[in-house]
């Protein structure tokens, strides 16, 4: 089928409005926030209802063109890379709030909304949608169940998959089903937890319920600088072997503080090597002393552990800005570079010092930049490189430095993603962490939900039919 | 590397833009989109993709820069889009586009052109040039000329002693369509000490940068320049050219109105004297809040006056469709952002909705009138003054 017969035969499912195609649509969707590989789409298509996308989908199968879901496109291991072409379903004409349950502390909301919209609309009713990766202005919350985001709060409330009560999944064939609901617990088997996380490879969601968390009502925030890594990394240990679990507990290194000025002006002190950025908080009557007291707590392990500086936020201004170091980090390097990849990798905290001397020995070794900014409360690590992306030299070179990277943290007991999924970017790394049989496990999971390959092909699993041939094709030197 | 090449490398994909731009909200689009548009630019300029296909998302944008405000890697979007809009302009023969633009920045000949149109049937551009222009129906109302307005003399015993001297910016549509305007711009300057001296100006050439012909524009800016009095600042009331007159080495006299009359005073000499019993909302222009950063200065001059109940208006700063002439150029788009500017103040239940640019002025006012006239749309400054004169 030629590409305008595909955007016609398109446009007859849907509003030719809402199918796009042509060189410049083409290019546009050729990758998300992963950019080391990029593969063009035949056409994009903007459904408004679950039943164009089953229409949609359907289509698909009948002339067997490969299909891959994409949210707002800021995912980072390339899950939304239409990795052989076809068709690209956007939900970003998905955006509505369906119910909210303000009594039973849920919403049911469509795919395509961004994260923070869903906290926006019960904010006044002392409710937010907890899970908050730091693209939630933006992200979806599609693109999160697909991905299982997590963020700096994950470390008390919990990823994604925690917080998704029920969904609404269009089949890889096409079916509308129904799984969960606004009740948690249903009894038998828990394909909610399977669908969250399985990065568009089962469907493509279109709604889901999602549980709504009471605003904490006391909110302590310090931003802390140490004179080395060990150091913050070591208080990372002491505040966790202390028994205090504070909302969020982020470490950024030297490299993003070097970003932060150049994008921001923000200044640190010339000695800090490493940032702490640490959040209590708590819901409740007497929350504000407890919080008060967990901070000061927090304060005097910084101290016994060299601390040249601590901020506390003394109002909700001060907080954001000391938020802005973490939540903006990533961004300023775009000032440093044009490209970045930022690895995922999760390692046991206690391995967190050897881990992040191993990263700049490896950046070192192969000649990149790295910054590090990623959340040490659970030891999910975010190495970021930065380099410029028409080179191949400087891709070929972050794309080993980080497969060592990945290569270490399992060596070390870890895992090769905490957040950012597989995508294209890890699918290779898989057999590392995983036996033959353990990966056949989790291929005889997606039959469940299919038997073809056209639902968001070559994702996740390792060695997919016709995909091992196209890599080549997805990689820096085709741009 | 050229200087395109090198500006739209600085964007690493990250999307943050995106719930910003107010065409990505309404399209969904990843091409309508700030991301999408450097992308395509930065391909056209690699070559991966012609010129022309870059064309069309980059006739959409507003011009309206709340990327910017959005871009954690502080990439220069406005920048970015006046060199390839002048990229794709630079074609020889018929523009219809740069005949409106030579109209609209000479005050004479608007003048006697919307002067000329009153016989003109209906309210709308005329539907020819709409078409020529868009491809589309018209969807904004031809500007009227201003009927005179009065002010009441000053009460020598209110100002202040004189502290120095002032230029005013006049604005080729300002001049033209709220000539009272620039009146109250200098009547607020006198009441904080500075007299308006006037001095001989053409238009500032800010259309035409935002339009893809940044020579004449840059020449224009320059001549201006080199007219305004040595020493003087130079107050500007339209945000567009405020923006564009800042982007200038020589920006450092450049001040837009509110943040000049807030820093001389004018929130005390308001509390003091001023009085307005209303219901006021806010309606940041582009070109103030993305473009020069200024939020807080309006706000805190109209939050000065007693009497007024300031109301937030949700989406404050996405860009109501006017953007300069988009809403001549792309009618149908700038149709939608209206419709959604107009849901949001309407449910702020206030009477007046403000705002510091003559575009969204126009803009939003023909929004009111469509719809029965509940809300007045006045220029900050209005509000100011008639808080002071009554």
């Amino acid at each position: 089928m030629t590409d305008e017969a595909m955007v016609r035969e398109l446009g007859r499912l849907l509003d030719p409005e809402r199918v796009l195609g042509g060189a410049a649509a083409q290019r546009a969707y050729d990758c998300d926030a992963y950019t080391v590989d990029r593969s063009k789409p035949t056409a994009i298509v903007l459904p408004e209802s679950t039943d164009e996308v089953a229409a949609i989908i359907r289509w698909c199968n009948e002339n067997r063109i490969p299909f891959t879901g994409r949210g707002a496109g800021t995912g980072l291991s390339g899950g939304a890379l239409p990795a052989l072409g076809g068709v690209v379903i956007s939900t970003k004409k998905l955006t509505k709030i369906l119910e909210i349950d303000i009594e039973n502390r849920c919403l049911k909301a469509q795919a395509g909304i961004a994260n923070k919209r869903l906290s926006d609309a019960v904010r006044e009713q002392g409710l937010h949608f907890a899970p908050d990766p730091s693209s939630q202005t933006v992200s979806t919350i599609g693109g999160n169940i697909a991905e299982n985001a997590g963020g700096p709060h994950t470390l008390k409330y919990g990823v994604t998959a925690q917080h998704i009560l029920g969904l609404t999944l269009v089949d890889p064939q096409g079916e509308i089903l129904q799984f969960g609901g606004k009740i948690p617990g249903a009894p038998g088997f828990d394909f909610v937890s399977l669908i969250v996380g399985s990065e568009g490879t089962l469907g493509l969601v279109t709604e889901a319920w999602v549980r709504l968390t009471p605003l904490p009502n006391a909110v302590e925030t310090a931003l802390v600088s140490f004179p080395t890594v060990r150091d913050a990394t070591q208080t990372v240990a002491d505040i966790i072997a202390a028994g205090v679990i504070p909302a969020a507990l982020e470490l950024m290194d030297r490299g993003i503080m070097v970003a932060l000025e150049a994008a921001f002006g923000l200044k640190y002190p010339d000695s800090a090597v490493a940032l702490l950025l640490i959040e209590c908080d708590g819901v409740g009557e007497r929350a504000c002393d407890r919080v008060r007291m967990e901070i000061n707590q927090v304060g005097e392990i910084c101290k016994a552990n060299c601390a040249i500086d601590i901020t506390i936020a003394q109002d909700e201004a001060e907080r954001q800005k000391l938020w802005l170091a973490r939540k903006k980090g990533v961004g300023a390097m775009g000032r440093l570079a044009p490209s970045i990849v930022t690895h995922d990798g999760v390692i046991p905290r206690s391995k967190l010092p050897e881990m992040l001397d191993f990263v700049y020995e490896v950046a070192a070794k192969h000649n990149v930049k790295v910054a590090n900014l990623f959340h040490a409360g659970d030891g999910n690590l975010h190495p970021c490189f930065y380099f410029d992306d028409r080179d191949p030299n400087q891709v070929e070179a972050v794309v080993t430095a980080g497969e060592e990277i990945v290569r270490k943290c399992i060596e070390l007991g870890g895992s090769i993603s905490g957040e950012h999924g597989i995508g294209v970017e890890k699918a290779d790394l898989m057999p590392f962490m995983f036996t033959p049989d353990d990966l056949r496990l989790q291929a005889m999971a997606k039959e469940i939900f299919s038997d073809g390959s056209l639902c968001n092909p070559c994702k996740v699993l390792p060695n997919q039919k016709s995909c091992v041939e196209h890599k080549r094709r997805w990689r820096g030197v085709a741009w | 590397m050229s200087q395109l090449a090198n500006l739209t490398s600085q964007c690493i994909r990250c999307g943050f833009c995106l719930e910003a731009c107010p065409t990505f909200l309404e399209t969904g689009e990843e091409t309508e989109s700030p991301r999408g548009r450097i992308y395509l630019v930065r391909s056209a300029e690699e070559g991966t993709i012609a010129w022309e296909d870059a064309r069309m998302p980059l006739d959409l944008c507003l011009g309206c820069r709340a990327c910017e405000t959005a871009c954690p890697s502080a990439v220069t979007y406005g920048e970015i889009l006046e060199l390839a809009r002048d990229r794709l302009e630079r074609r020889p023969g018929f523009s219809p586009k740069r005949i409106l633009l030579n109209v609209l920045a000479r005050p004479s000949k608007l003048r006697r052109q919307l002067a000329f149109s009153k016989f003109l049937p209906g309210r709308r551009v005329p539907w020819i040039v709409s078409k020529l222009l868009s491809g589309q129906p018209p969807e904004a109302d031809r500007p009227e000329l201003p009927s005179e307005i009065r002010f009441p003399p000053f009460e020598e015993s209110d100002l202040p002693p004189l502290k120095g001297e002032a230029a005013v910016l006049e604005g080729c549509a300002m001049r033209v369509l709220y000539p009272h305007v620039n009146e109250i711009t200098r009547r607020l300057l006198r009441r904080v000490g500075y007299l308006a001296r006037e001095f001989e100006q053409e238009c500032c050439g800010a259309l035409h940068a935002h339009n893809g012909n940044l020579e004449s524009a840059k020449a224009m800016r320059e001549t201006l320049f080199s007219a305004l009095p040595q020493g003087l600042p130079l107050i500007v009331n339209s945000a567009g050219c405020g923006s564009w007159l800042k982007e200038s080495a020589r920006h450092g006299r450049v001040y837009d109105a509110s943040e000049f009359l807030l820093e001389h005073g004018l929130a005390e000499h308001l509390s003091q004297k001023g009085h307005l019993e209303s219901v006021v909302t806010y309606h940041d222009a582009c070109h103030l809040a993305h473009g020069q950063g200024i939020r807080m200065e309006p706000r805190a001059l109209l939050k000065a006056i007693p009497g007024i109940q300031m109301v937030e208006l949700n989406e404050a700063d996405t860009c109501c469709g006017s953007g300069g002439i988009y809403n001549i150029l792309q009618p149908r788009m700038a149709r939608r952002l209206l419709e959604r500017k107009w849901v949001n103040i309407e449910r702020t239940g206030a009477t007046i909705a403000a705002t510091g640019n003559p575009g969204c002025h126009a803009w939003i006012a023909q929004a009111a009138k469509e719809h029965g006239e509940t809300v007045e749309v006045l220029h900050t400054l209005e509000v100011l003054e008639r808080a002071l004169s009554g």
